[in-house]
């Protein structure tokens, strides 16, 4: 049984999506004391969704939504310096990669939360407890 | 999981980097009384491992400041000259600390960035349980 739903699958995308963005922070704060490295971020997941490049749409019917992106397809790019730029020409804030790497995991957090609440509805809807 | 075990190798890379910059600290901050010692210095590199493993931090190789020896007048001093002056160390103890200041902020950064990798793949796998 094939039941394509497209929120699991956007679900999944997120979190994918989270985890690269968390992965590129990463990098980020270990290169926060190279000399002339740039920081760098990933794009912002409604314009992974919105690009037709990595977009897949599943649509049988006009009415259904496309959701859904490749998760190795995440572009990224430099960082506006923000303020940090230092003389050896690095420009990694690291209380600004604190904040976004807090962001990417609560994004992760919704992700995981609403896959396993679909999940859960699935469950009951066949009949099963949680 | 991929994207995590990336980032778990950047922070790693991060943290071993960071602690070579203070061991080298702390060797010149042992040595700052040392007649002719000069201290040691090292650079963060931006390096690839391989394809799949993404992009890590690493040290160069180890160099010495070349600055100028610092002059002391103590005619006792064994190796003191005909004048009473004898080169020590070029140890600045407060650029020693301020530097080892900031290799232990950037580790601990990197170990924040770790230890939330680390989380994100728990309640992944916590979701893979139910």
């Amino acid at each position: 049984m094939d039941l394509n739903l497209n929120i699991l699958r956007l679900a999944s995308t997120l979190a994918a999506h989270s985890t690269a963005r968390q992965a590129i922070v990463t990098e980020n704060v270990a290169q926060a004391d190279t000399p002339g490295y740039r920081a760098r971020d990933i794009d912002a997941f409604s314009e992974t969704l919105a690009s037709g490049s990595v977009f897949i749409p599943q649509v049988t019917r006009a009415g259904h939504m496309t959701f859904g992106a490749d998760p190795r397809g995440f572009g990224s790019q430099e960082l506006a310096a923000f303020g940090a730029e230092t003389p050896n020409g690095n420009s990694v804030s690291l209380e600004d990669q604190m904040m976004r790497s807090a962001e990417s995991r609560q994004t992760y957090d919704l992700a995981l939360g609403v896959y396993q609440k679909t999940m859960d509805i699935l469950r009951i809807s066949i009949g099963r407890n949680r | 999981m991929n994207e995590l075990s990336k980032t778990m190798a950047a922070a790693a890379s991060g943290m071993v980097a960071q602690s070579a910059r203070m061991r080298l600290t702390s060797e010149n901050i042992a040595n700052a009384d040392t007649p002719g010692y000069r201290r040691k210095i090292v650079s963060f590199e931006e390096m690839v491992q391989n394809a799949t493993d993404g992009r890590v931090v690493a040290t160069g190789p180890v160099q010495l400041d070349q600055t100028e020896l610092q002059s002391v007048y103590d005619p006792n001093h064994p190796m003191a000259g005909e004048d009473g002056y004898y080169d020590s160390s070029n140890v600045n103890l407060m650029l020693e600390i301020a530097d080892s200041r900031e290799a232990s902020r950037s580790y601990e950064a990197n170990l924040r960035m770790f230890d939330q990798a680390r989380q994100m793949a728990g309640s992944l796998l916590n979701l893979l349980r139910r």
